[in-house]
């Protein structure tokens, strides 16, 4: 590991290095926190929504809180911060450089984290991760949200950071012998990842402004009392947030492309079509913010735009999908552990895409917004691609962090009943939003209809409990006692790829 | 295999020390966390359910020792559009008004027969949710009145005036949830006041549909000017001209009980059931308001208050 990677250092010597795998490590290590952190909470939200009426949490305000901190936590604190930490690994490594442009700035953007985790944990805020307007202007109790608030902005202030270093550590700091064609994939989808946040994050910015002063009481950006207008916040919301979307799945897809030609043995089928469908998801990311808004009262023709725009990113989706498959196909597949959460976070890709198609639609978004169809759908993405990807890319990284292996048959049990558990939940959610059950309820009428689906998606998230808290078991025991891993090649695949333990040593 | 330099490996104790770390952070967190529970848990000060909380109980008011039931139910049209209490807008007994004098205790047994959570206060606030007077209230937003459950409360009214029981969950009152609950002085038989000399002219005239199926005063339901509610105070002199616009026959008076032709009061019957104002027509009649109180003017031919011609007179 960076913890081993030279002559064994104090730990305090790591914490405050800005050398790229030392800060690696650190969001590695932070992201994970987070993730157990944000999943307590949802098994908290699952075990409440277990039967009609209030099981473990006094009341909906405690509820609201509740889904707020999780889909802050998990978003903002997981997988943002653990996207970070492989391309700090990464991608100086890939463009052949010593570090990243500016060491210095990493380890800012770094530990502006922890204080904004500190600040949303602390606060406590009840008004959902979109501090939608009217009420968060005018209601939402007091300093927790203003607490969320700054949160926000350190965390965007974070990520322009570490986006502005790695695009110019690919872009300026990659080795002259190497053309930006030839550039891994990984290191091209934090280069897109990266122009997104650049372009997209500044938007929310200001509306955060606008909110906080609209909070103060000495503007009305926001509050239709004093002729502000509350969707003017959704379209600068989701301005940013569509496209962030894209900045999550982008790494968690570079991620499968790092994994899935080294365990098929072969080299990746089209690079140049992976490089394309990137550049593309994040240009079309741009065109559909506002198909979360259909139901706000939108023009025909600005609902058929944003609809076409939506489906322009169906294609260069599928574009990365048939590249897996035509890498895949007729390969010498090693189904190590790695191995298994790509694949199993490609079918969960396709599954949340398709009902994404769907969604696009208007008539049929018309009748599933606001429902669990929404929250199923995102949760595919987020859960069944992103973490799914990550995940996978956690076990890769093990023995190279650690220079120990983890223990392969506990990986794969766990990725098999995180695979049932994803699907149990996320899967019914979406036809219980079809029935339509609300989301962001504490409470919900007790049809056997939807108590039966709540009861099948509170025990698949409690199967993905018990699996994650097989994994922390299995990364502490290994770390400590797992069997020395060959370092040049961990799975016994043949041939030599990337020696990210070869990364150079720490000079700062 | 050769490496230049040797390959370290993480140690029980290296993994022991960043666990520790780690959980030392998550552990001050936490204390740090709950160190706030009553802070993080405490109710906004703008919100309804702070105020639920801080309203003390209702001040001092002598208690007349009448007391009346009022059963109350909820229910939604089927598309969930509309919202009201006993019937749904445009049918008899939508919303009832409810009259009362100070000191009046009004009994509230309320059911939920719909298919959506509800619950149940009043208050005094012309529109919104909150303010809702301490124990009044059945059920919560966050602690709703499921379908098929029922509560009961009470409410003494504190001062004259007009209150609205409501549905406290938020937006329901807006589709249609609320009703009137007009309060009287205090007394048991309010007395008329002396004549104050102050006359008004009112314009009230009978208007039908085409289909003859809703009928009005002034305007047809869902226009403007539909019905107006009339106050005057008690011993002014009102006269009310009345033009038959329609082509069934109609009769006017100021009733105590809507749904009692009978129950003329003040002498302010224009034609009779037996001797209506033919269309075309217009008479008028001038009287002295009594004593005050909710009142009714409607159509005196039966079934025509029923169909709509109906509307508060209200003597202050």
């Amino acid at each position: 590991m960076v913890l081993e990677l030279a002559k064994p250092r104090p730990i305090w010597q790591i914490m405050f290095s800005t050398h790229h795998t030392d800060v690696g490590l650190l969001y590695t290590l932070t992201s994970l926190t987070f993730f157990f952190l944000g999943g307590a909470l949802a098994l908290g939200i699952r075990a409440e929504l277990f039967l009609p009426g209030s099981q473990i949490i006094a009341d909906s305000m405690t509820f609201n809180r509740m889904f707020t901190v999780h889909g802050t936590t998990l978003i903002f604190l997981f997988l943002l911060p653990f996207a970070s930490a492989v391309g700090n690994y990464f991608v100086p490594i890939m463009v052949r450089y010593k570090d990243m442009a500016y060491p210095k700035l990493n380890a800012v953007a770094f530990w502006m984290i922890p204080p904004a985790g500190a600040l949303i944990w602390l606060g406590f805020a009840d008004f959902t991760w979109y501090a939608t307007p009217p009420y968060s202007a005018i209601r939402a109790p007091g300093p927790a949200a203003d607490m969320w608030i700054f949160a926000q902005k350190i965390l965007g202030v974070s990520s322009v950071l570490g986006a502005i270093n790695f695009v110019v550590t690919i872009l300026k700091c990659k080795h002259p012998d190497l053309p930006l064609s030839k550039v891994p994939l990984l290191a091209w989808s934090f280069l897109s990842a990266s122009l997104i946040i650049i372009v997209a994050v500044p938007t929310f910015a200001a509306a955060l402004v606008m909110l906080l002063t609209d909070r103060l009481g000495v503007s009305g950006f926001f509050d239709p009392s004093k002729g502000g207008d509350p969707i003017a916040y959704q379209h600068l919301f989701w301005f940013t947030f569509h496209p962030e979307v894209y900045v999550l799945v982008i790494p968690a897809i570079g991620m499968m492309y790092e994994i899935i030609p080294r365990f098929s043995r072969r080299p990746i089928f089209s690079q140049s079509s992976g490089i394309f469908a990137f550049v593309m998801l994040a240009i079309v990311g741009f065109s559909s913010w506002a198909h979360h808004m259909y139901s706000t009262g939108m023009s025909f023709t600005e609902k058929t735009v944003f609809m076409i725009g939506t489906l322009a990113a169906v294609p260069a989706s599928a574009m990365h999908v048939f590249n897996f498959i035509a890498t895949m196909w007729g390969a010498r597949i090693r189904f190590a552990t790695p191995m298994m959460w790509s694949v199993g976070g490609i079918a969960l890709f396709f599954s949340a895409g398709a009902g994404g198609v769907a969604n696009a639609a208007m008539p049929f978004d018309f009748i599933t917004h606001d429902s669990y169809w929404v929250v199923g759908h995102f949760h595919l993405f987020v859960m069944g691609t992103i973490a799914f990807g990550s995940i996978g890319f956690l076990y890769y990284m093990f023995p190279y962090i650690t220079g120990r292996m983890y223990n392969e048959a506990m990986g794969k049990i766990h990725f098999i009943m995180s695979m049932a558990g994803t699907v149990m939940v996320f899967f019914t959610q979406h036809v219980l939003g079809l029935y339509g059950m609300p989301r962001r309820v504490f409470d919900y009428i007790p049809l056997p209809e939807y108590i039966v689906m709540n009861q099948i998606a509170s025990v698949g998230a409690m199967i993905i409990g018990i699996s994650m808290g097989l994994w922390i078991f299995n990364m502490i025991y290994s770390s400590a006692k797992g069997k020395e891993a060959n370092m040049d090649d961990p799975w016994n695949l043949g041939g030599k790829y990337y020696f990210p333990h070869q990364a150079k040593t720490p000079h700062h | 295999m050769s490496h230049e330099t040797p390959i370290y490996r993480t140690s029980p104790a290296r993994t022991a020390k960043m666990m520790a770390i780690m959980c030392g952070v998550c552990i001050a967190g936490g204390l740090l966390f709950f160190t706030f529970w009553d802070f993080w848990i405490s109710m906004p000060p703008g919100s309804q359910m702070a105020k639920e909380a801080a309203h003390g109980p209702a001040p001092g008011v002598a208690v007349t020792g009448k007391e009346f039931d009022v059963e109350l139910s909820f229910i939604e049209s089927s598309d969930f559009k509309q919202l009201a209490f006993n019937a749904l807008p445009g049918t008899e007994g939508n919303n009832p008004d409810i009259m009362a004098n100070v000191g009046d205790k009004i009994e509230f047994v309320v059911t939920n027969n719909g298919k959506s959570f509800h619950a149940f206060g009043v208050t005094e606030a012309v529109e919104g949710f909150e303010g809702i007077i301490s124990g009044t209230e059945i059920a919560s937003a966050n602690s709703p009145l499921k379908p098929g459950q029922s509560g009961k409360s009470s409410f003494v009214a504190s001062k004259e005036g007009t209150f609205y029981y409501i549905c406290t969950v938020p937006g329901h009152r807006e589709m249609g949830m609320v009703g009137k609950i007009i309060v009287g002085p205090a007394g048991e038989a309010p007395k008329a006041a002396a004549p104050t000399g102050v006359s008004h002219n009112f314009d009230l005239n009978f208007v039908e549909s085409s289909d003859f199926k809703q009928l009005a005063f002034n305007a047809l339901p869902g226009t403007e000017g539909n019905n107006p509610e009339i106050k005057v105070k008690s011993g002014d002199t009102v006269t009310i001209k009345s033009s038959n616009t329609g082509i069934s026959f109609h009769s006017f008076g100021i009733v105590s009980d809507a749904d009692d032709p009978n129950s003329i009061v003040f002498n302010s019957a224009i034609g009779s059931m037996n001797n209506p104002i033919k269309p075309g027509e217009t008479k008028e009649v001038t009287f002295t308001a009594g004593a005050p109180g909710s009142y009714h003017y409607i159509c005196t031919v039966p079934g025509h208050a029923a169909l709509g011609m109906k509307g508060n007179f209200i003597v202050e």
